[in-house]
């Protein structure tokens, strides 16, 4: 049989088991009746906008502004489900009564909250999966850009890590742990049921402004995410905009506006102190490389490395003390404005709002702005047809600076490494002139310079687009067909002035034009129908997806002069197009049975055909199944009233990871240019092997959850425990350098991450003073368990710095890997006795000899660290009192080291220094330090900067994130403003870390996304705390 | 109902008429395996291709490449002029003679000329089959075969025995079982490829061409691998045909060699060389900002020349080693130079392959791999090997005039191999001959060692990278490592 043959059978076969189910499932018709009446609170005020829905169905509706529904349920049996933000769900049998009012009463909102999963939305209480739900009110309260910084340490099992201080910069956002070596570890984003693909300027969430979000759900577990199929396996995150409901027209007007200031200084030396460290570091550099040299020898002898600058040794007293973190960072200006309304009929309900975000970063020339829209409208254009449309444009507007990585082209590193006693204005308030060094100091880009001159922007355009319309064939059977669109047109341009280094920088300018257009068209048929003790709600679907990329760029150099800043300016050199395409197709299933409310299970599949799998092998299937348990349904709980609620979780499935690059499958050429006849000549050259199987990473997860409720639900708790095996995975293998290429794309190995997850909500005091907690935590264990070999290493390292990782069989993901420092030695008699480091003397490092052959080399580096945690938390009370609100978010990690390259960089008398290592080398035997810092060299033979335990710091912190302290004006003046509500606030971002760490802030990593880097700090652009005042008015 | 059914049908049409082309995707901006090699252009581009394999990091791109610090560092020539860091301990373990298993020079030496021979093969599997016109077949096999030769001859130096691949691998796993050879063998593969090439290779090169390899550039080579191979009366044989065919020539000036102002068709004397283009396209020389002293600024290289990269130090014993009134000594080195306040500093560096203007890493300035008098030089010494002493002292004096220096007379077989020796060292420095020179004589212990450098016997041979023993559990490691 042919593989066209086989596959065609595959497809029909698919077809077939589609259309049984959707004839099966329409096989039914009842009568109707129409129910009307009137919704209320605890006070017999009308509530507006509470949901009604028909139980064991998606027929439902709203209230309208009157607190009035009108609903056409089948007759018989029917159930109503009443729901409502911050009140208790009610379920009322319909009992064929047309008039049916209903009051509510506050409480725990947790169990009757509605779910957004995959294709659709379950009850919470009948979840089966491991889903974590985070609402608009919780993201709102952080003045932040993107949603991700603000669901930092709000779920557990999410770990949010900001890397970047940045506006817009980039966070790494892990759900369960680090799953894939070499493919994406990031999770699959889906904006109002479209999965979307991330691209653009900076951080793609930026696109997306958080006061337009509605809620957030985060599905952990193989149950929930296997829908997904090939896009599951590192968890999704569900964003779900903000929508009308029937009702009088509500405009509100947000508004803040603040500061932001850097967190924390580095106490660096003065230029007593410098002046000191370089004379020492010179010193002894000269005598350990220059048999002949004395201390007393003058620079006219010395070669240049080992010249004292003559400045310092005049009088000191004479020089300025120049802060250069002073003149980098500045107080910067954060502000948020935002016009909603939202309202309509039962017939049609629309959402809309304009907002314009401006954030200045907290150094010099950096800032992002953003304009973002938003328009939802539902309209009910029959009893059985509605459609709807979701449209979210924006744009975004990022000014960045050059600010992380070697001082040679970054304005931390610089800041930090400029030696005191250089001021940052010359006399004629010119910028001192910082490249041209004498007497073996290096050149610096002058920070303030480089930040002004060079200019780095960006601009996006993106327009989120998603229509659908939903037809109830029968009742319980609807169809529903979406068809939707992301378009992303974004900018980049780089203007590069040779002003502040012309030693190394010619004048040249790039211009990028990016568009990246994504299609989607989604066809699902649900059922919902409740039948006596049985319940059953099943979806099926096929879906379409192109992912289109382009971009095209142009270089210019060999500018006359700088007065024009693009590339029109200078010549233009180079230029490239680059275009990829990503098409996928899919069949997706779920059905959800409950029997009694109190045994639940759910079966998902997902078959994925997608264009970057390897011709061989194109196609993968991906199945998931879960039960349930509501213990506290059954007869011999009910006795047991202080438990509200009690069910217990277990799924498993597989899930893939397609995050692997487009046309990887394919043997590719890469340009070999060459200079033939004194003109280029292109040439090519293979670049990668063929491999036709290459396909999606596989990941098995088992799930085991409790969840449960106490004492009327003040408190309530969700542990689960997980095993995640991720296989197959996109492994670039080593290959011999005979075969002419180093590397191969194949899948194998095996990775596991294992943890438990907790998170705990107490409602402590439930009177007019109300204290809630929300605590979380998450333990996991990464490790990986095959790959390639036993022996197999990948060595990893970010920002032009030496092999600080590696990732092997037995350890996590990229830990630290280098050489042990054992000490510091105290003496020169001590390095010749220990005798394995022929150059060592007194002050340098002491290593471990690992494999133990008597000498000290790169052959003795070993694991010295990891970067990850061993667990991270949440933790997060509000208070409220008559008016007031008091929200205080903590969150903190513990255990992960950092690798401090700025420390280790400048230890070498010659660019400046933390005090604390100042205070605490080695300057002689008397004089030992702490054993920690060895002495100042520079050109150390021992090689005292290569990479060891001596530059890992402990990064534990527990952070003070947000406090926010609002109040609501009371409604007696709200009404003589003839206002619908207001309210004030202020907010604290960032505003205290407790921790060990001696650099900025132990939330780092220079490495970005790549995670097998990670944990590194050099050049960092630090976080901010950020201080904020708000309004918030309703009309 | 009829919705229902036509929305299946909708359904049932999307999902099959377009399954299988639209999950078929090739890449539209990057050329694939799929249609290469088919034209005289697509063979034209993959020699063009093995050629820049010369500006790989492992022979003399990224930094100037592997081969000086494996060939002029590890003499006493040169050193490491750059303060010590972790990033430059790779060349400072060859400097020190503390060589290990894991030194990433080392490494990438072994994996670029692989991946040149990788690109040879490629060439030289597909070209029989294929329909261009002969003509063209005869050139890049030729062209194909020079290169490959020339790679594995700086492997067999380097490492002995190697890993022998005449056709392409196009499993990753191909070569995990495969053993070295016996260097015997390589060199067999070696004397037959530049045979090969010296019959199809052209003896004139165009303007247009400059830097493609001539059958010149192949005797030349397979000269050199004669007197390595101690076949002196071959060795002899080739390079005559060399001299007399009077193709190559010494320029009049030492300088001019070397200068970019020199144009191809003047340049006499290079028989083969790297080409280099400035224009920031990512082809320009990094030997003058690279070799210049290390921080030497701006008022040496110039705005936006460079920081200086202190790498390739003469050494004082070597700045000694020029004769007084040797016009090669200015032309090839210098030992102070000016800083920003005009004050001089002393610390040597290389101006060989000075552009004066030049920007970072992007000089014009060719560097070579072969010219003619290398060829005068190792004629001379095959001749003198055969006892033809007297026959071989023009050819040495030849170089020696050109110098400005006066003949050497009376020299005996033992004497003219040191003259000869000599000449080489300040003929050819940071040229990449030095090493080879003294392995071929078997002098490197008793030179060096007599330096108070601490060389080791063993490391006549570099270590076999620990990176591919680690793939291959056939690959045997040299001895002493």
């Amino acid at each position: 049989m042919n593989s066209d043959f086989t596959s065609r059978i595959r497809k029909r076969t698919w077809l077939l088991l589609m259309l049984g189910l959707a004839v099966f499932l329409t096989a039914h018709a009842q009568t109707t009746l129409t129910v009307t009446g009137r919704v209320t609170d605890e006070t017999g005020q009308s509530l507006p906008g509470v949901t009604l829905l028909l139980k064991g169905s998606s027929n439902g509706t709203t209230t309208n502004a009157e607190g009035i529904y009108r609903l056409s349920v089948p007759a018989g049996n029917a159930v109503l489900v009443v729901s409502y933000v911050g009140y208790l769900s009610q379920e009322v049998v319909v009992a064929n009564r047309s008039t049916i009012d209903v009051q509510l009463t506050p409480g725990d909102k947790t169990l009757g909250e509605v779910v957004v999963v995959g294709y659709g939305t379950q009850e919470k209480k009948d979840l089966t999966g491991a889903i974590a739900s985070v609402s608009s009110k919780d993201i709102q309260k952080l003045p932040v850009s993107g949603v991700d910084q603000a669901l930092q340490g709000q779920v557990a099992g999410l770990q949010i890590s900001q890397s970047n201080g940045a506006p817009g910069g980039n966070t790494n956002i892990l759900i369960r742990g680090i799953g894939s070596i070499s493919g994406g570890n990031e999770p699959l984003f889906v904006i109002d049921g479209y999965p979307v693909t991330n691209s653009g300027i900076g951080n793609p969430l930026n696109t997306i402004n958080p006061n337009d979000i509605e809620s957030i759900d985060v599905l952990k577990d193989a149950s929930s995410t296997a829908i997904y199929g090939s896009r599951g396996s590192n968890g999704v995150i569900m964003i779900t905009t903000k929508r009308g409901k029937a009702g009088k027209a509500r405009i509100e007007v947000d508004a803040y506006t603040g500061f932001q200031q850097v967190a924390k200084k580095l106490d660096l030396l003065n230029t007593r102190d410098f002046a000191q460290f370089v004379t020492e570091g010179r010193n002894n550099g000269y005598l350990d490389n220059v048999a002949t040299g004395k201390v007393t020898d003058p620079n006219s002898v010395r070669p240049n490395s080992y010249q004292i600058p003559s400045i310092l040794q005049g009088d000191l007293s004479k020089l300025p003390d120049t802060d250069w973190q002073d003149v980098i960072f500045r107080t910067a200006p954060i502000q948020n404005y935002q016009v909603s309304a939202s309202g309509g009929t039962d017939k049609l309900r629309y959402a809309l709002s304009g907002g314009y975000f401006s954030q200045k970063g907290i150094i010099i020339s950096s800032g992002l702005e953003r304009y973002s829209f938003r328009l939802n409208l539902d309209g009910k254009l029959s009893d059985k047809l509605t459609v709807g449309v979701t449209m979210l444009p924006s744009f975004t507007k990022i000014d960045d600076v050059s600010a992380i990585g070697h001082s040679g082209g970054a304005v931390v590193q610089a800041a930090l490494s400029l030696p005191p006693y250089v001021p940052v204005y010359d006399a004629n308030g010119n910028y001192t002139i910082t490249y041209q060094p004498t007497e073996g100091d290096i050149a610096y880009p002058h920070p303030v310079q480089l930040a002004n001159e060079l200019q780095i922007n960006g601009t996006q355009f993106r327009l989120f687009g998603n229509a659908y319309a939903e037809y109830e064939i029968l009742n319980g059977l609807k169809f529903r067909s979406t068809v939707g669109a992301d378009l992303n047109y974004s900018k980049n341009r780089r203007f590069d002035p040779n002003t502040y280094n012309p030693v190394s920088v010619l004048t040249n300018a790039t211009a990028t034009n990016s568009e990246a257009t994504n299609w989607l068209t989604e066809n699902t048929f649900s059922y919902k129908k409740q039948v006596g003790r049985h319940a059953v709600d099943a979806v099926v679907g096929f879906t379409a997806q192109n992912a289109y990329a382009n971009s095209i760029q142009a270089q210019a150099t060999r500018f006359p002069d700088n007065l024009i800043d693009n590339i029109n300016g200078g010549t233009v050199n180079a230029g490239s197009e680059g275009t990829t395409v990503h098409t996928m197709l899919s069949y997706l299933a779920r059905v959800n049975y409950s029997l009694n409310d109190k045994y639940l299970f759910t079966a998902t599949v997902r078959r994925d055909g997608s264009s970057r799998f390897g011709a061989d092998n194109r196609w993968g299937t991906f199945p998931s199944a879960s039960v349930g348990w509501r213990v506290s349904e059954e007869n011999f709980m009910k006795g047991l009233t202080f438990v509200s609620d009690l069910k217990l979780r277990a799924s498993y499935g597989l899930t893939g990871n397609n995050a692997i690059g487009d046309y990887r499958a394919i043997g590719q050429l890469r340009d070999a240019n060459y200079v033939l006849g004194n003109a280029l000549a292109p040439g090519l050259g293979r670049s990668s092997f063929t491999n036709s199987l290459l396909g999606w990473e596989s990941m098995k997860q088992l799930d085991l959850g409790i969840d449960f409720s106490l004492l009327n639900s003040r408190v309530a708790v969700t542990a689960d425990y997980y095993d995640k095996r991720n296989t197959d995975m996109l492994f670039s293998i080593q290959t011999p350098s005979a075969t002419g290429l180093t590397s191969a794309l194949v899948n194998l190995g095996e990775v596991q991450n294992r943890g438990i997850e907790l998170a705990l909500t107490t409602r402590n005091t439930v009177k007019a003073f109300k204290w809630t907690t929300n605590f979380n935590i998450t333990f996991n264990r990464n490790k990986v368990l095959a790959m390639s070999a036993e022996t197999e290493k990948i060595f990893s390292s970010a920002l032009g710095r030496q092999v600080y990782a590696v990732t092997q069989v037995g350890d996590p993901i990229g830990s630290f890997f280098g050489r042990r420092m054992i000490g510091v030695f105290q003496t020169n008699e001590e390095a010749t006795t220990y005798g394995k480091q022929p150059f060592a003397k007194a002050g340098d490092f002491k290593w471990e000899d690992i494999n133990n052959d008597g000498r000290i080399d790169d052959n003795d580096r070993t694991v010295i660290g990891s970067p990850h945690p061993d667990f991270f938390f949440g933790f997060n009370n509000n208070f409220s009192y008559k008016g007031f609100t008091l929200d205080v978010l903590t969150n903190g990690m513990v255990g992960q080291k950092i690798f401090n390259s700025t420390f280790s960089i400048n230890t070498s008398g010659v660019q400046n220094q933390i005090q604390e290592a100042f205070d605490n080398r080695y300057v002689s035997p008397t004089q030992p330090g702490n054993g920690v810092y060895g002495r100042a060299i520079r050109g150390s033979r021992n090689n005292n900067t290569v990479f060891s335990s001596a530059y890992l710091f402990d990064g534990s912190f527990l952070r003070i994130r947000n406090v926010s302290l609002g109040y609501n004006i009371p409604t007696s003046v709200v009404n003589r403003l003839r206002l619908g509500s207001a309210r004030v606030y202020a907010t604290a971002t960032n505003l205290f870390t407790f921790t060990n760490y001696n650099g900025f802030d132990p939330e780092v990593s220079g490495s970005g996304d790549d995670v097998r880097a990670a944990g590194l700090d050099f050049g960092t652009y630090p976080q901010a705390r950020t201080i904020t005042f708000g309004i918030n008015l309703g009309f | 109902m009829k919705i229902k059914y036509i929305s299946l049908v909708l359904l049932a049409l999307l999902s099959t008429a377009c399954e299988e082309s639209f999950l078929e995707q090739v890449p539209v901006t990057e050329r694939s395996e799929v249609n290469f090699y088919k034209t005289t252009a697509d063979f034209n581009n993959a020699v063009v291709g093995v050629y820049a394999t010369l500006k790989n990091p492992g022979l003399y791109g990224g930094g100037s490449g592997a081969l000086f610090s494996m060939s002029e560092i590890i003499t006493d020539n040169t050193d490491l002029g750059v303060t010590r860091q972790p990033v430059n301990l790779p060349i400072f373990e060859i400097d020190d003679y503390l060589i290990t298993i894991s030194n990433a020079t080392v490494g990438a030496a072994w994996t670029g000329h692989y991946l040149g021979i990788a690109r040879t093969n490629a060439i030289l599997d597909r070209l029989p089959a294929t329909t261009i016109p002969q003509a063209s077949k005869d050139r890049f096999e030729g062209e194909a075969k020079f290169m490959r030769a020339m790679f594995y001859f700086n492997l067999v130096r380097f490492f002995g025995d190697v890993q022998l691949l005449t056709s392409e691998v196009s499993s990753p796993y191909g070569a995990n079982d495969l053993p070295r050879s016996p260097a015997a063998q390589v060199y067999e593969l070696i004397v037959n490829d530049l045979k090969a090439a010296e019959e199809k290779l052209p003896a004139t090169i165009a303007n247009a061409e400059a830097g493609r390899a001539s059958r010149w550039a192949a005797k030349s080579l397979l000269g050199k691998v004669y007197l390595t191979l101690k076949q002196y009366d071959n060795a002899a044989a080739k390079l005559k045909e060399v001299v007399d065919s009077k193709a190559h020539d010494l320029m009049p000036s030492y300088a001019s060699v070397f200068a970019n102002t020199t144009s191809f068709a003047a340049n006499r004397e290079v028989i083969f060389a790297v080409q280099y283009l400035s224009g920031q396209i990512g082809q320009g020389s990094d030997m003058w900002s690279n070799w210049a002293p290390f921080n030497a600024g701006t008022v040496l290289l110039g705005t936006g020349g460079g920081g200086g990269g202190g790498f390739n130090r003469p050494t004082a014993d070597l700045v000694k080693a020029y004769e007084a009134g040797d016009v090669r000594k200015d032309a090839s080195l210098l030992t102070t130079y000016k800083n920003a306040q005009g004050r001089d500093v002393a610390d040597a560096y290389v101006v060989k392959f000075r552009q004066q203007g030049a920007l970072n890493a992007d000089s014009d300035v060719d560097f070579p791999i072969l010219r003619y008098a290398d060829v005068l030089l190792m004629y001379a010494e095959a001749l003198n090997e055969q006892g033809k002493t007297a026959d071989a002292l023009p050819f040495l004096n030849q170089v020696r005039k050109r110098a400005g220096l006066a003949d050497k007379t009376g020299l005996t077989q033992a004497t003219m191999r040191l003259a000869l020796e000599d000449e080489r060292r300040v003929e050819l420095a940071f040229e990449n001959h030095r090493w080879f020179d003294l392995l071929r004589t078997d002098r490197y212990m008793t030179v060096l060692t007599a330096k108070g450098l601490k060389v080791l016997s063993h490391q006549k041979l570099y270590p076999i990278p620990l990176r591919e023993i680690d793939l291959n559990k056939k690959l045997t490691q040299n001895t002493g490592y």
